[in-house]
């Protein structure tokens, strides 16, 4: 049997800081400038794809992230959802939007590594790093931003108040992961 | 550093973005029918303005579209950014 | 202590907390609130340090930034002693330990105070002129040179102190708390605006909060006790953030500020533990409102630069605000009002004022009458012409000026003084607003350079006396009303406000005062830090130097760590007086970041040591670290590069990796290869346009190899490319070139061909790749994976297949980079780790060996393969490679094709690759080495150089990849490689080393 190894599998714990390495979960990358698009997601997800920028759409399964005017990102919230789940969804959206050149589904599960922070000081320690003015962002559920942090790319959705989630590439993480927790244990 | 303006996403900071020298040069459609003048042209031949030039822009590190900007190398004014295929705001 | 250069004050210093320091090793006490040059004062200690250059005493002489004399080295430990400091900026701190700079063997005996004697021959350029000849001495003389300059010792050992950086982001940032700044941050804070104050002092309010005089009042208090007032309402203000003991560095464009943070040089060395000492901002205003306030200028006399020659308006702030007096018998000299007020100050403090010298004729102003009132003698129309006394001042001799000022007249009158204060008038600190490319214009009545409010490039204003403003009620109503208006509010509370001040009714300013000696015999000082004097600006003049940058750097004046923040006004004046021109015409020098020197630690933050760069790593990483990988960085990957057994150094690694893998079974991690996921109708299409060969044709869940140009036909990247699905490919590239690649490929989707349907999405990340090859690489796969068909019928070399590993789904292709039978396992990457240890596990009965980087190349090369990077330099075409077989004849069009046929990509003697032998086969080349023909004519010509060289196990050998000029037609031909010791005989060959009928493919 095959052990599936994620690379932090962490959890620490800061003055008014707490972070996580979320357990892994499906994360598809979807791509379309097409038409019908936006009604197939709709059918499959039963949430559409937001085409405003710098948001998210959502529910009680997943979330679907906005990240530029011909590509989201969907990832489930559902920690139930198993590795089967992970394939059948890749299957059905390739087949419903791939395979007719409706636009293109990647499977990117493994590609992007998950945080999540929680705590009063998250957007200091961000910004330790980060150019981004957070003021809007962080008043704004579902606000969903793609900027560099310590240098390295990342996908940041606004959970809730002082709550979020971040994405890392998978070969970044463990540095990103350190970087991190050097920076909150000086706030 | 800037603010760049990203015609998709917004006022960003410089970091995330990068340049791509001058825009608004057409890649040759039929390359082959050109002499090797007409080629170096297209290929080697750039403006280098003191003042408002065009340039090409791809916000690298967010949503990784291309786009132009107007901006006075003088002063670094940026006067406007638009999209690809959009025709330049400005003179 | 000296208790009796103390006064009763305890507004500012908390004379109840006594603090022990050392200065050159000797211990003294100051106190709490203390900067070290008040402590020293308050020691009856003016000496401190030696000038630059003839090594003259030098003493404190301001009390900011602008220090020119008295900057000492700070602590001896290795790691954290920091020279350079101002003893006017550091705060005291228990156990602070000082000394001296530039002086040897000591401050009060200076071996290098012969370069004083020796003056008349070190004028300005000296060492421009001296040793610029013979050429061949100049190591001499730069040792000596580097010998003699530098002011204080660098940290030998790494600083083992914490940095920190913060972005941070705001309406409004207002620069400098003094009265504008309180003002400006009160009316942000009053519109609701979220708002930034910073300020250098650990305490706001400037110079007016020390400031007590009945002559300045704001709605009719004395102006101190109002602005105090103002200061502690700031504090019910949620929208405004304080940063004191924080100097803004740089001001550029787009209103992006750098500003330093100290936040423990002012506690004593054990609290500073495990804390962040400094922190650099970085800071984004929507609007900044500079009141940087203004420094007071010297006066340029003959030997105006003992010891005890301080500005007048810093003797105020040791009276008046750390209670230090830094004379018992005071005189001022003075051009303008400012003096008055020290006098004024001083007098009240029970200071003896001996004399103010004022070169102007008379002033009528009410603080001139204030100090006449307390009985202080002034002489009118005066100037002092020469000062006595080598380590401190003792006296000075003052003559009348002649009516246009030129000369002097009359008798020396002699004044004995332990201290003179000195006023030149007041220079605003525009640095900032020019750094951020603002214009400047002259005022000529105040001999200024102000803003110009026409010339401001971002959303900025300057307030206070850094705008011209100098008197109390200009500086009070027009930073109202200037800063209402920047930021639109309508009504403040500061709407009906009364300022009453003493106003300056007499102007008078010379930049060289005259002496009753000729000018080459007097040392009037412009540049203290530097010894330039108003004698070699005018030196440098004659000899033809007019631009003030060139005046500048000719002289050194303003070149030491101050900048020239007391000297460069002087030096314009004298220029534009000399050469009769408007000094606003000459302009100034350019101001450039920082303000004030920056530590390195606050410039590179916590990037050092381990996050001095980004590390990368593969998902099987942790398997490479346990089996005692050596690792090399390839970009920010972490790539294996080879794994030594029992001690074998990388040579005996590498040959055993090489044998193994082709005589049994290698297996190679290789999940950095850049991965890009294509989708799309035209996916087919848009291959054709970026690679060289074609790609329509290529059958579903087939692989091709293809080469990837630049528009001028250069190779850029190559990679193998996989047919999944009809409109689904995935492309490999190199791990170097991944990211160039996408955002070059997304660049011509983009803007080029957006016709095209298709999609790229990277999954470098997504996949980890795990390469097996050698003879017995089938048997292991067919262990690993028992139900897939491995016969080359149904899985020939260049194709690939679905397949499953213990149920999680994986792509296995049949290529090869090593000549090799091979596979290459593509799994998604959390798997990865243990699909590896499988493979080790199947493997082991056949040898399987883990092989790194090292090995990879050597194999490619035997084969003849390419490493784009390696082999390829950006200047080398398909057909340079020997390559012209990949390159499609039939299709119209793609990225580099028309370059292919340029007249210079066509010629037939360019750099081409070829292999090479050496004629003794154990003779290992050095990459880089360069290829002649002929050693003996000179000057020889390089024809090329090796690119890739090995010994290879497999065939004995050395063996070696190298371009050369004209290299096609060389095959054959012996070539030389000359190397330090010996020249190296080798032939041109094919390229190809090792099976080159390819037969191990189907092996």
């Amino acid at each position: 049997m095959l052990n599936f190894n994620s690379p932090i599998q962490n959890e620490k714990k800061y003055n008014e800081i707490k972070i996580t390495e979320l357990e892994p979960t499906i994360k598809i990358n979807l791509r379309s400038n097409k038409r019908e698009f936006s009604t197939k997601i709709g059918k499959i997800l039963s949430i559409l794809p937001p085409t405003e920028a710098n948001t998210s759409s959502g529910n009680e399964n997943y979330s679907l992230l906005w990240l530029s005017p011909d590509e989201w990102l969907v990832y489930s919230k559902n920690k139930n959802q198993n590795f089967k789940d992970q394939i059948e969804l890749e299957k059905k959206l390739f087949n419903e939007i791939s395979k007719i050149n409706q636009g293109a589904v990647t499977n990117v599960s493994d590609h992007w590594v998950l945080f999540n922070l929680k705590g009063n000081k998250i957007y200091d320690l961000l910004t330790k790093s980060c150019p981004f003015d957070f003021n809007e962002f962080k008043k704004k559920k579902g606000s969903v931003l793609q900027t560099i942090v310590n240098h390295i790319d990342v996908i940041i959705h606004n959970n809730e108040n002082n709550d979020l989630n971040l994405f890392v590439r998978r070969s970044f993480s463990e540095d990103l992961w350190l970087w991190i927790n050097d920076s909150a244990s000086f706030l | 550093m800037f603010i760049i303006n990203c015609p998709y996403c917004g006022k960003r900071d410089q970091v995330e973005f990068s340049c791509g020298g001058e825009a608004h040069i057409e890649r040759p459609k039929q390359p082959t029918e050109l002499s090797d003048d007409q080629w170096a042209e297209y290929l080697f031949m750039r403006k280098n303005i003191k003042g408002v030039q065009f340039e090409r822009w791809n916000h690298t590190h967010g949503c990784r579209k291309w786009f132009n900007m107007v901006r006075d190398t003088s002063n670094d004014k940026i006067h406007a950014t638009y999209k690809m295929g959009e025709k330049p705001p400005i003179k | 202590m000296s208790n009796e250069l103390r006064i009763n004050k305890n507004n500012f210093i908390d004379q109840t907390v006594r603090i022990s320091f050392k200065f050159n090793g000797k211990k003294l006490f100051g106190f709490k609130g203390d900067t070290l040059a008040s402590a020293l004062l308050a020691n009856d200690i003016h000496l401190v340090g030696r000038s630059f250059k003839y090594h003259r005493p030098r003493g404190i002489m301001t009390c900011g930034s602008e220090e020119p004399n008295a900057i000492v080295q700070i602590g001896s430990d290795p790691a954290s002693t920091e020279p350079n400091v101002r003893a006017t900026e550091i705060e005291l701190y228990e156990g602070l330990e000082a000394f001296s700079q530039n002086c040897w063997p000591s401050v009060n005996f200076d071996v290098g105070g012969i370069n004083n004697l020796l003056s008349p021959i070190l004028p300005a350029g000296f060492y421009y002129k001296t040793f610029m000849w013979p050429a061949s001495f100049w190591e001499k003389y730069e040792f000596f040179i580097r010998y003699s300059a530098g002011l204080g010792k660098s940290p030998t050992k790494a600083d083992d102190d914490l940095y920190d950086h913060q972005y941070a982001h705001c309406d409004v940032l207002v620069i400098g708390g003094g009265i504008s700044g309180v003002i400006s941050a009160k009316l942000a804070v009053e519109k609701g605006l979220d708002t930034i104050l910073i300020d250098d002092k650990n305490f706001l309010g400037g110079s007016t909060i020390y400031q007590d005089e009945e002559s300045s009042k704001i709605n009719n208090a004395n102006s101190n006790q109002w602005l105090a007032r103002e200061i502690e309402s700031l504090k019910n203000y949620k929208n405004l953030v304080i940063k004191s003991r924080t100097s803004l560095a740089a001001f550029h464009g787009y209103n992006y500020l750098l500003a330093r943070e100290a936040l423990t040089d002012h506690l004593s060395v054990h609290e500073r533990k495990n804390k962040i000492r400094q922190r650099l901002w970085k800071i984004r205003a929507q609007k900044v409102i500079i009141a940087s306030g203004s420094i007071e200028r010297p006066l340029i006399f003959n030997n105006n630069d003992r010891p005890g020659i301080i500005l007048s308006s810093s003797i105020k702030k040791y009276i008046d605000y750390f209670g230090v007096k830094t004379g018992k018998n005071i005189s001022l000299f003075t051009n303008n009002d400012s003096a008055y007020e020290t006098a004024i100050s001083l007098s009240k403090s029970g200071v003896n004022v001996n004399v103010i010298i004022d070169i102007r004729e008379n002033s009528d102003s009410n603080i001139v009458k204030e100090a006449q009132k307390l009985g202080i003698k002034i002489l009118w129309g005066h100037t002092i012409v020469e000062t006595n006394g080598y380590k401190r001042i003792k006296s000075f001799e003052a003559m009348k000026l002649s009516s246009n000022g030129g000369n002097v007249v009359g008798n020396k009158i002699k004044f004995n003084s332990d201290c003179i204060g000195i006023s030149g008038g007041w220079t605003p600190m525009v640095h900032l607003y020019t750094q951020s490319g603002g214009k400047l214009q002259f005022k000529s009545n105040d001999n200024i350079f102000i803003p110009d409010e026409t010339k401001t490039p971002s959303e900025q204003i300057s307030v206070g006396s850094c705008n011209g403003d100098f008197e109390l009620d200009d500086v009070v109503n027009n930073t109202i009303y200037n800063v209402k208006k920047f930021i639109s509010l309508d009504k403040s509370s500061y709407d009906k406000i009364n300022v009453t001040c003493s106003k300056e009714s007499s102007k008078k300013n010379i930049w060289l005062l005259p002496s009753d000696k000729p000018l080459y015999k007097t040392k009037p000082f412009l540049d203290f830090q530097n010894d330039s004097t108003a004698k070699d600006v005018k030196l440098a003049l004659r000899e033809g130097f007019k631009s003030i940058e060139h005046v500048k750097r000719y002289t050194t004046t303003g070149m030491g760590t101050d900048q020239g923040k007391l000297s460069n006004m002087h030096a314009l004046g004298i220029i534009a007086d000399t050469t009769g021109t408007n000094m606003g015409e000459l302009g100034t020098t350019t101001f450039r970041p920082p303000y004030t020197p920056l530590t390195f630690g606050t410039i590179v933050g916590r990037n050092v040591g381990k996050f001095f760069d980004h590390t990368r790593k593969t998902a099987i990483h942790n398997w490479h670290v346990d089996n005692k990988a050596e690792f090399e960085n390839v970009g920010q990957w972490k790539r294996p590069w080879y794994f030594p057994k029992n001690g074998e150094t990388m040579h005996e690694a590498v040959q055993r990796e090489s044998k193994a893998a082709r005589e049994s079974a290698g297996i190679l991690d290789a999940s950095t290869l850049g991965k890009i996921d294509i989708q799309g109708s035209d996916a087919s299409e848009f291959l054709n346009r970026v690679y060289t060969n074609a790609w329509s044709k290529l059958a579903i869940g087939k692989c091709r190899y293809g080469l990837m140009l630049n528009e001028d036909g250069m190779v850029y990247d190559d990679g193998v490319t996989t047919r999944l699905a009809e409109n689904h490919y995935i492309m490999t590239t190199t791990t170097g070139g991944a990211a160039n690649v996408l955002s070059k490929l997304e660049d011509y989707l983009q803007t080029e061909w957006p016709e095209l349907d298709v999609y790229l999405t990277t999954v470098t990340d997504q996949y980890s790749t795990i390469s097996i090859c050698g003879p017995n690489s089938k048997n292991i796969i067919k262990k690993i994976i028992p139900d897939l068909n491995l016969s080359d019928e149904n899985f020939p070399h260049m194709s690939f297949k679905n397949s499953k590993i213990d149920g999680v789904n994986c792509r296995i292709m049949r290529i090869s980079f090593t000549g090799e039978h091979s596979y290459e396992i593509n799994i998604q990457s959390n798997y990865a780790n243990d699909v590896w240890k499988a493979c080790m596990d199947a493997g082991k009965e056949f040898n399987i060996t883990p092989y790194g980087t090292e090995t990879m190349h050597l194999l490619r090369a035997e084969k003849g393969f390419i490493i784009t990077g390696q082999d390829t330099d950006g200047t080398l075409t398909p057909s340079d490679l020997q390559m012209d077989w990949i390159i499609s004849k039939k299709k119209y069009d793609f990225i580099g094709k028309r370059s292919l046929y340029r007249s210079d990509t066509i010629r037939e003697d360019r750099k081409q690759l070829v292999g090479l032998l050496t004629d003794d086969p154990k003779e290992v080349l050095e990459e880089g080495a360069q290829l002649v023909e002929d050693i003996n004519k000179k000057p020889v010509e390089m024809l090329g150089h090796v690119t890739s060289s090995y010994y290879s196990p497999n065939l004995n050998k050395s063996i070696a990849l190298a371009i050369v000029k004209s290299g096609k037609k060389m095959k054959g031909k012996k070539l030389i490689v000359p190397m330090e010791e010996k020249n190296i005989n080798v032939t041109i060959t094919d390229t190809v080393f090792y099976d080159k009928e390819n037969k191990r493919l189907n092996a």
